[in-house]
C-alpha cells in the first residue's frame, strides 16, 4: 500500500517536471530525457563516478570528524552538569555562527583542497548531533542508572548501558538531519572553490549556461541523500528492535 | 522464625529533604528510626503511604544518604551521616526489587536476568544453568527472547526478582513490589517468593501498605508511624511455616495479629 502510493506520488513529480519543460522550455527547465541522456554520457565518460566519490569521501571525513565528535562530547559530559551548563552559551553561539560565511575563511586556512570541505562539513554537522544526543544522555531515567548500579554495575556500564541505550533514538534523530546536511555542505563547499566534485559539476554547468548539466548535478546529489537516508533506516530499525513500534498503534 | 545473629542495625537514622526553592521547609521523611534485622529473617514493615519506607530502602541499599544516625551491616557501619561516596547495593550485599520497573527495555528477558551475573564477571555455565532454573521455577521459560514491553506486569516483576535472586546476595531489600498487581497475580508471586525462600533463606526487608500481605510473608512485622517514620510496634507473627498464602486468612493468628496491626494503623 505505501509502496504503491509512493510510486505514485513519484511519477506524478514526474509528470509535473515534464509537464513544466514543455511549457517553459528547455532553457528554464530541462527535461527528465535529457537528465538520463547526460546521466548515461558522464557514466560512460567515468565524470560521475569521480565526482560523487569525490563530494562522498569530503562528506564522509567531515561527518566522521563533526559527527563523532557531536556523539561523544554528550557522553563525556554526562558526569559534570556544572560544566554542560557552563558551556551551553558557548555552544549555542558556536551553532548561531552562519557556516556559510566562514566558508571564505575556511579556504584561507585549509586551502581548496579537501581539507576545507572537510572542515566545513564538520562544522555543520557536530551540532546536529551535539544537541540531539545532549538532550538523549539527559532523558536518562535515575531509577534505571540506581538499579543497575546496585546489581554491581561500575560507571563504565551505566554509560554503555544506560546512557547509549536511553540515547540511541536521539543519535537517530540527529543522524537524520545531519546526513543530508553532509552531503549538502560538501556541496556547497564544492561551489565555493573546488576542482571535482558534484558541487563543482553543478557550479561548472552555471558557469557555462548548461542547465541539463545544472538538473543532473541536483539530481544526483538528491539521489545520493536518498540512498544514504534508506541505508540509515535499515540501521535504525534494526538498532531500535527492541522498542514498541509505532505500527503498532498512532499515538 | 529465625533467631540468627543480628545482620543489619539501624540506629538513629534520619533522612531529611530540602524543598525546592522558597516552597515549605525540610521535611524529615524518616527520623530517630531504629530497628534490627536478624540473619535469615524475613521481615515485613508496613506503614502509612508516605510514610518514608521507600526512603529507608534506599538508604539501606546506598543509593541514598542519610542526613542523621547510621546503619551497620554485620557490625561494620556501612552508612552514615558522614559517610564518604555512596556504594550502591554494598558490593552485591544488597538486592534491591523497587516499586517500579527497572527491567533494561531493550534487553530481552533473559539478558536482563542475566546482566548482574554479565557486569560482575561471573558469567558461567554454572550460573546460566540456575538462572534458567530459578525462570522455570517463577513459569518464565519459554519467553527469554522477548522484551519487557512484550510481557505482562506480573512477568514482568518475576523477572525483576530473578534477576536480584540470581546473583544471590545474602540480603534482598523489596519495596511494594507486588502493588501494582491485581489479586490473583499478587497472590500468585506471593506464593513464589515464599518458595525461592523456603529454597534458600535470605534475609529479606520486604515493605508493603497491605496488612495482609506483611502478615502472610513476615517472621516479624514493623509499624511505622507517619513521616517522620518511626517504628510505632513490633510484632512476631505467630504462623508456622512452610505457609499458603491462599489459605492464610484461615489460619489461628492471622486474624487477631491483622486487627491489632489495623489499629495501630488507624
Amino acid at each position: 500500500m505505501i509502496v504503491r502510493g509512493r510510486v505514485a506520488l513519484g511519477v506524478l513529480c514526474l509528470a509535473i517536471w515534464q509537464a513544466g519543460h514543455w511549457a517553459l522550455g528547455a532553457d528554464w527547465i530541462s527535461g527528465p530525457v535529457d537528465i538520463v541522456r547526460r546521466l548515461a554520457e558522464i557514466t560512460a565518460s567515468g565524470e560521475l563516478a569521480r565526482h560523487t566519490m569525490a563530494t562522498l569521501s569530503e562528506a564522509a571525513l567531515g561527518f566522521l570528524l563533526g559527527g563523532g565528535a557531536g556523539m561523544l562530547l554528550p557522553f563525556a559530559l554526562r558526569r559534570s552538569p556544572r560544566l554542560t551548563a557552563a558551556l551551553d552559551p558557548f555552544f549555542t553561539a558556536a551553532m548561531g555562527v552562519p557556516k556559510l560565511a566562514l566558508a571564505p575563511l575556511l579556504i584561507l586556512w585549509f586551502g581548496i583542497g579537501v581539507m576545507s570541505k572537510v572542515v566545513f562539513v564538520a562544522a555543520v554537522v557536530f551540532f546536529f548531533l551535539f544537541f540531539n544526543v545532549l538532550a538523549g544522555v539527559r532523558s536518562i531515567d535515575p531509577r534505571l542508572a540506581a538499579a543497575v548500579r546496585v546489581l554491581g554495575a561500575r560507571e563504565w556500564t551505566v554509560t554503555w548501558e544506560i546512557a547509549w541505550h536511553t540515547a540511541l533514538p536521539y543519535v537517530f534523530t540527529g543522524l537524520k538531519v545531519a546526513l543530508p546536511r553532509a552531503i549538502s555542505a560538501a556541496v556547497v563547499g564544492e561551489f565555493i572553490a573546488a576542482d571535482r566534485g558534484l558541487g563543482y559539476y553543478i557550479n561548472t554547468a552555471r558557469a557555462m549556461a548548461d542547465p541539463v548539466g545544472l538538473f543532473t548535478g541536483v539530481t544526483v546529489v538528491t539521489v545520493l541523500v536518498l540512498a544514504i537516508d534508506a541505508g540509515l533506516e535499515r540501521v535504525q530499525a534494526r538498532s531500535l528492535a527492541w522498542r514498541p513500534l509505532a505500527r503498532d498503534a498512532t499515538v | 522464625m529465625s533467631e540468627g545473629a543480628v545482620l543489619l542495625e539501624v540506629r538513629g537514622l534520619g533522612r531529611r529533604f530540602e524543598p525546592r526553592a522558597d516552597r515549605g521547609e525540610a521535611v524529615f521523611a524518616i527520623r530517630d528510626l531504629s530497628f534490627d534485622v536478624r540473619e535469615q529473617e524475613f521481615l515485613t514493615i508496613v506503614g502509612p503511604s508516605g510514610s518514608g519506607k521507600s526512603t529507608l530502602l534506599n538508604l539501606i541499599a546506598q543509593i541514598d544518604a542519610p542526613t542523621e544516625g547510621e546503619i551497620r551491616f554485620r557490625g561494620r557501619p556501612i552508612a552514615a551521616a558522614t559517610a564518604g561516596a555512596l556504594r550502591p547495593g554494598w558490593d552485591r550485599q544488597f538486592g534491591y526489587v523497587t516499586q517500579d520497573d527497572t527491567l533494561l527495555p531493550w534487553r530481552t528477558l533473559i539478558e536482563n536476568v542475566l546482566f548482574p551475573l554479565r557486569v560482575q564477571g561471573r558469567l558461567s555455565a554454572q550460573t546460566r544453568d540456575r538462572a534458567s532454573e530459578l525462570m522455570s521455577t517463577v513459569g518464565l521459560e519459554g519467553f527469554e527472547r522477548y522484551y519487557p514491553h512484550e510481557l505482562s506486569g506480573g512477568m514482568r516483576k518475576r523477572a525483576a526478582l530473578i534477576r536480584t535472586l540470581v546473583y544471590d546476595p545474602p540480603v534482598i531489600l523489596m519495596d511494594e513490589p507486588f502493588g501494582a498487581l491485581d489479586a490473583q497475580t499478587r497472590t500468585q508471586l506471593q506464593a513464589d517468593l515464599l518458595r525461592l525462600w523456603n529454597l534458600g533463606r535470605k534475609t529479606i526487608v520486604f515493605v508493603t501498605h497491605d496488612i495482609a500481605e506483611a502478615i502472610a510473608l513476615g517472621d516479624r512485622t514493623l509499624v511505622f508511624t507517619r513521616a517522620p517514620a518511626r517504628v510505632q510496634s513490633e510484632h512476631r507473627i505467630p504462623i508456622a511455616r512452610p505457609r499458603d498464602v491462599r489459605t492464610i486468612y484461615g489460619v489461628d493468628g492471622f486474624a487477631e495479629t491483622y486487627e491489632r496491626i489495623r489499629k495501630e494503623l488507624q
